[in-house]
């Protein structure tokens, strides 16, 4: 038992950090972007690109990871730049697409054409790095027992699901200080509310807009390489966290960055909890049903106000 | 007296080719309560909110002092001097009271340490609410905020569209005392009113908008007379003294 709820935190938290970017998108405008998963997967991919680079720079195309973990300094490095790239891409697609659009049509012109983003997207990246899964890490990692057998199972987790876990908690936190503490963050807040009240306050909504793709494509980077650390890395891997996404964001009330957390790690720990209920094969329905659940019992979500 | 704010024959609206302000002119000199009235639908607000940037101008010209300031995005207008309150949403119902007054000193680099005071001096309601949510606030106490968040600069111009909407006559008379002591001040208030009684009682000059035109710019005195107010919402014009 413990141990699922621990497979599905390490699930939920990936979750999390890719629904925080479709949250804030939509708060702020107001439109359901089915293309935000497809910055998971190019994060994903340019993680793996500039992790060999730095593997290759520093030496021999080798990895020598860091304490138990299953990566070198050259993967975290990666990400990073993985994480500014899909933030680029981000922009120029709001630039191209959604900001045009934003002048002239309504919100369901913005969703249907972040269909065809996500089409793009996602072909692009078959056509640059092919259909075969991939991994970071080739090391074994052995996981480590936290709680003994005979308590509720126990639990065994590996150093890299613990980096997840951990990582995850750093960067909530971090966007929480940000959102509360910083002009720019109560700037977002005040923006999503009431964009023109936040115009006549001074505020430039465009660059308010600009940063919110940022940070959102820079989550989903992160969450994409999360997902690609603990799993693998494969071009459906953004269509196929596509609706936990969008599950965790409206469970936790669409708009609400603390609701997307939450939202994920209950998706999450749903689909963990699922497995021995309905077997493996039912596991990805649960998100539709979690979803179908929340539109039903409370349509606003955990955080979000009823109209 | 110079004007404080010009507009010449504004045409404005928020769909192309569908013009709802169609070549107003209104000037409006430093210092002074300027009044807009007119019957519903004659453009009133959307005047005001296309003087304020948030309604595409299509025609016609703002100047603020001697800046022309027609394309200007809105949160430069704010930046130039101009303050807007809308008539309803015109506070951050998520954020609380002094987090609305923070926000806005931050973004306008005001020092909110000097600032602060001197607004809940003259809205002393605030500084009793300051860590209340703003949305929990009472109709004129949500009124008193959305004056002070936008006056956290030291506009030179401010405008208000329907300031009395929804509040009881006692607190329109206290919303209003508090616009009098903000014009004494020094800024030159602009304000949309249906309440023209209360209105007249403040407002220097008025103007009538009748079908995205102005039809009169009088001296509110001249119009306190009830027949020539009963005139203005027949939409009939009348010369008055200006």
């Amino acid at each position: 038992m413990l141990q699922l709820i621990t497979d599905g935190l390490i699930v939920g938290s990936v979750i999390a950090l890719g629904a925080i970017g479709v949250t804030l998108t939509y708060s702020l405008l107001r439109f359901a972007n089915f293309a935000h998963g497809e910055l998971l997967t190019w994060g994903a991919y340019l993680t793996l690109t500039f992790l060999g680079v730095f593997m290759t720079v520093s030496g021999g195309g080798v990895m020598q990871p860091i304490g138990p973990f299953s990566f070198g300094w050259q993967l975290l490095a990666g990400l990073l730049v993985a994480a500014i790239l899909t933030a680029l891409i981000a922009l120029a697609v709001e630039r191209l697409v959604f900001a045009r659009l934003r002048r002239k049509g309504t919100a369901i012109v913005l969703v249907i054409a972040s269909f065809g983003v996500a089409l793009a997207l996602r072909n692009l990246v078959m056509f640059t790095y092919g259909g075969i899964p991939e991994y970071y890490s080739r090391e074994i990692q052995i996981a480590i027992r936290v709680l003994p057998r005979d308590v509720w199972g126990g639990i065994r987790i590996t150093p890299d699901q613990l980096f997840v876990l951990g990582l995850t908690a750093v960067t909530v936190l971090c966007l929480h200080l940000f959102l509360t503490r910083t002009t720019m963050g109560k700037a977002m807040r005040a923006t999503s509310e009431n964009p023109d009240l936040a115009r006549v306050t001074g505020i430039d909504v465009e660059a308010v807009i600009r940063l919110t793709w940022i940070i959102g494509a820079m989550l989903a980077a992160v969450a994409g390489a999360f997902a690609g650390l603990t799993v693998q890395v494969r071009p459906g891997l953004g269509l196929d966290l596509l609706l936990p996404l969008f599950a965790a964001a409206i469970l936790g009330g669409i708009g609400s960055v603390y609701g997307a957390v939450l939202g994920g790690l209950i998706v999450g720990l749903g689909e963990s909890l699922s497995v021995p209920l309905f077997g493996a094969e039912y596991r990805a329905a649960t998100a539709f049903l979690l979803l179908i659940g929340i539109l039903l019992l409370r349509p606003t979500g955990i955080f979000g106000e009823r109209p | 007296m110079t004007a404080a704010l010009t507009c010449q024959d504004i045409v404005a609206g928020y769909e192309p080719g569908l013009s709802i302000v169609k070549g107003a002119t209104i000037s409006v000199a430093t210092g002074e309560i300027f009044a807009i009235f007119g019957p519903n639908g004659a453009g009133k607000s959307t005047l005001v909110k296309a003087i304020a940037g948030l309604v595409p101008v299509t025609g016609g010209s703002v100047y603020l002092g001697e800046t022309d300031i027609t394309q200007l995005p809105a949160h430069r207008m704010v930046h130039q001097g101009l303050a807007f309150v809308p008539q309803t949403e015109n506070i951050f119902a998520n954020l609380t009271v002094v987090e609305n007054l923070d926000l806005a000193a931050a973004i306008m680099k005001v020092d909110r340490k000097r600032r602060l005071p001197e607004l809940e001096a003259l809205f002393p309601d605030l500084a009793r609410l300051r860590g209340l949510k703003a949305g929990r606030l009472s109709g004129g106490q949500r009124q008193m905020l959305a004056c002070a968040r936008a006056l956290v600069s030291r506009p030179r111009v401010l405008i208000l569209d329907e300031p009395s909407a929804g509040l009881s006559p006692k607190l329109v008379e206290v919303v209003f005392s508090r616009l009098r002591e903000v014009r004494d001040s020094g800024v030159t208030i602009v304000l949309v009113e249906q309440n023209v009684k209360a209105a007249l009682a403040i407002a220097d000059r008025v103007a009538v908008l009748v079908d995205g035109r102005e039809r009169l710019q009088a001296a509110a005195a001249d119009l306190r007379d009830p027949v020539v107010l009963a005139d203005i919402y027949f939409g009939h014009a009348r010369q008055v003294s200006a």
